[in-house]
C-alpha cells in the first residue's frame, strides 16, 4: 500500500511538471529548427539544432536576409530588450518605493479608517485595466505621453500597487512593536529603525511583492502596443506583439525566449523567498 | 502613505472619472473635438444590442470555465507540493515557471502555436483539431478554447504558488489532530483541508476574477486580432482604439462595474470573516 502510494504520488508530480513544461519545451523545440526541419520534421523533437533565430535576433542592421527561401525581416530586438529592461526596473522601483511607505503607514501607524484605506486600495486591483484603457489613452495623448516610457512605467506600477500595499502591509501589522521599541531606546531614530531594521526583516515580503510586479509588467501586452508605437521605444511584448505576418514564426518564437529567459531565471532564483513572503504575509492575517 | 495615493489616484481615479463623463456624451474620432452631452443614449443602445447580451454570456462563461479549472488545478497542484518528496524543489520550480514566463511575450509563442503558418510540420494536425472542433462547437469555439487554456495553463501555476503558501500558512497541528479525528483522506481533505484554504481560495478566485476580466490581451493576441467571439472587453478595445468610437466603448467598459463591485463585497465578507474572528 505504501509503495503504490509513492509511485502514486511520483507520478502525479512527474505529470504536474510535464503539464506545467510542455507549452514551454515546445516553443524552444520550434526556435532551434531550420526553415527545413520545421516544414518535414517532428513537432516534438529537433534534429539538427541551430541557433541562427536566436543570432539573426541580433544584427538589426543589416537587410532583410534570405535563409531557404524565406525572407527574414530584421527586427530592432536588441533596442526592445533594452527598453523592456529599463520599464521593468523603473517600474519595481517605483512601485517598491510608493508601496513600502504606503503599507508601512496602514498596517503600523493605522491611521483612522486605515481598514477602509486598504480595502480601497486593494478594489482598485480589481478595475480591471479593460475599463481604464479607454481615459488612459485619451489622457496620455493629450499630455504627449506616447511613446514614452514614463507613462507605461506609472501605469504598470499602479496596476502592481495593490498587492504589493497589501503584502506589505499585513506583514507589517503583525509584527511585534518591541522590535522597533528596542531600537529606539537604543538611540536610533524611527528612520534609521526602519531602514536598518524592519526593511531587511521584510526583505522576503519585498521580494514577494517585487516578484509580482515583475509577472505583471511581464504579463501585459496590450498597454505596450498601445501607447509604445515607435518601433524603437518598443518592449520586446509590443514589438513581437504586433504580428507582422513577415515576421517569420520561428524568429518570433526565438525572440520570446530569448526575452523570457532572464525572468524566468530571475523569477527561479527569488521563487523561494516569493512563497516565503507570500506565506508571512498570510500569517500575519489578511 | 502619500506616493501611493497620488499614484493611484492619478493614475484610476481620474480616469475612471473622465470615462463616466465619456460614456454619457458622443464623443468619437468623427466627432473629433466638439461632444455632446447625451445622457444615458450610449447605455440605451447597448441594452438594446443583442450583440452585448451575447458578449455578457461569453464573459461570463469564460469566467466561470477558467476559474474553476484554476482553482481545481491549482489546489491539486498546492496539495502536491505540500508533500515532502525528494523531487518536490525541482517540481515546484516547473509548476512556478509558467507564470514566471512572461505572458506578454508567450501568448506570441502560443498563437503560433495553436495557429500554425501552413508550411510547419505539425500545421495539419492543429488545423484539423480547430476545424473538427470548429464543427462541433461552432465556430470562434476553437479560440476560445485555445484562449481559456492559455488562460488556465498560466493562472493555474499562479494560484498553485499561491495556495501553497497559504498552506503553508496553516499551523501544521491542525493537521496533525485532523490526522487523528478522521478516517480517510477524503474525508480530512473535505472537513479540514478545504474550510481552512477558504480565505486564500477567495483571493485566488478575486485575482482570477481581474485576469478573465482583465487580460483581454490574450484573446486579443490569441485570435490574431479579429473578434471571432466577443469579450466585453475586447469588444470595446476593438471600439474604442480600433473603430475610434470611445463614447461607446467607454459605457461598454464601465458595464463592467456592478459586476466587480458585487465581487468586491463578496471577497471582503469570505476573506475578512477568519481574520475578525481572529482578532
Amino acid at each position: 500500500m505504501r509503495g503504490r502510494q509513492r509511485w502514486a504520488q511520483r507520478g502525479l508530480l512527474l505529470a504536474a511538471a510535464v503539464y506545467s513544461l510542455f507549452p514551454i519545451y515546445f516553443i524552444t523545440v520550434q526556435s532551434l529548427k531550420t526553415p527545413q526541419e520545421d516544414v518535414f520534421g517532428s513537432p516534438f523533437y529537433v534534429i539538427d539544432p541551430t541557433l541562427e533565430n536566436y543570432t539573426d535576433l541580433f544584427d538589426s542592421d543589416a537587410e532583410p536576409s534570405v535563409r531557404g527561401y524565406v525572407v527574414v525581416p530584421r527586427v530592432p530586438f536588441v533596442v526592445w530588450l533594452l527598453n523592456s529592461a529599463i520599464v521593468l526596473t523603473s517600474t519595481l522601483v517605483v512601485t517598491l518605493v510608493a508601496a513600502v511607505p504606503a503599507a508601512y503607514a496602514l498596517g503600523r501607524l493605522r491611521p483612522p479608517g486605515w481598514r477602509w484605506w486598504r480595502r480601497l486600495l486593494f478594489a482598485t486591483y480589481v478595475v480591471p485595466h479593460t475599463i481604464l484603457f479607454i481615459p488612459l489613452y485619451q489622457v496620455v495623448l493629450t499630455l504627449g505621453l506616447d511613446d514614452s516610457h514614463l507613462a507605461i512605467v506609472l501605469i504598470y506600477s499602479t496596476m502592481a500597487l495593490p498587492f504589493a500595499v497589501w503584502i506589505l502591509s499585513a506583514y507589517y501589522r503583525h509584527l511585534p512593536r518591541e522590535i522597533e521599541e528596542s531600537a529606539l531606546v537604543e538611540g536610533a531614530s524611527p528612520a534609521t529603525a526602519f531602514t536598518r531594521i524592519i526593511l531587511p526583516m521584510s526583505r522576503n515580503v519585498l521580494v514577494a511583492a517585487g516578484l509580482f510586479t515583475v509577472g505583471t509588467v511581464g504579463n501585459d501586452f496590450m498597454l505596450a502596443s498601445i501607447f509604445l508605437l515607435d518601433r524603437h521605444k518598443q518592449t520586446v511584448a509590443a514589438g513581437l506583439g504586433v504580428m507582422d505576418v513577415s515576421l517569420e514564426e520561428l524568429v518570433a518564437v526565438a525572440g520570446v525566449n530569448l526575452a523570457a529567459i532572464p525572468i524566468a531565471l530571475l523569477c527561479a532564483l527569488f521563487a523561494r523567498g516569493y512563497v516565503r513572503g507570500l506565506t508571512a504575509a498570510m500569517l500575519e492575517g489578511a | 502613505m502619500a506616493p501611493a495615493l497620488l499614484l493611484v489616484l492619478g493614475v484610476l481615479a481620474y480616469p475612471i472619472a473622465w470615462e463616466v463623463w465619456l460614456s454619457v456624451t458622443d464623443f468619437s474620432s468623427i466627432t473629433g473635438d466638439g461632444r455632446r452631452f447625451v445622457g444615458l443614449a450610449n447605455y440605451r443602445k447597448l441594452l438594446a444590442d443583442a450583440l452585448f447580451w451575447h458578449a455578457s454570456l461569453i464573459t461570463l462563461v469564460y469566467f466561470l470555465v477558467t476559474t474553476a479549472a484554476k482553482l481545481a488545478l491549482g489546489t491539486a497542484l498546492a496539495l502536491l507540493l505540500q508533500r515532502p518528496s525528494r523531487a518536490r524543489a525541482l517540481v515546484f520550480l516547473a509548476v512556478f515557471l509558467p507564470w514566471a514566463y512572461p505572458g506578454g511575450v508567450t501568448v506570441v509563442a502560443w498563437y503560433w502555436m495553436l495557429n500554425p503558418p501552413i508550411t510547419t510540420a505539425y500545421s495539419a494536425f492543429f488545423g484539423g483539431i480547430k476545424h473538427s472542433v470548429d464543427a462541433v462547437l461552432g465556430g470562434g469555439a476553437y479560440a476560445f478554447l485555445s484562449v481559456a487554456l492559455f488562460n488556465v495553463w498560466r493562472g493555474s501555476s499562479f494560484t498553485a504558488i499561491f495556495l501553497l503558501a497559504g498552506l503553508n500558512a496553516i499551523p501544521t497541528e491542525l493537521f496533525d489532530y485532523a490526522r487523528l479525528e478522521t478516517q480517510s483522506a477524503a474525508q480530512r481533505l473535505r472537513a479540514v483541508t478545504l474550510p481552512l484554504l477558504r480565505p486564500y481560495m477567495a483571493l485566488a478566485v478575486f485575482l482570477s476574477f481581474t485576469t478573465a476580466f482583465g487580460d483581454l490581451a490574450n484573446v486579443w493576441m490569441l485570435t490574431g486580432g479579429r473578434v471571432v467571439f466577443p469579450l466585453i472587453g475586447t469588444y470595446a478595445y476593438w471600439l474604442g482604439i480600433g473603430a475610434g468610437r470611445f463614447a461607446e466603448a467607454a459605457a461598454w467598459s464601465l458595464s463592467l462595474v456592478p459586476l466587480l463591485a458585487a465581487a468586491l463585497v463578496l471577497l471582503f465578507r469570505w476573506f475578512d470573516a477568519p481574520e475578525e474572528a481572529r482578532a
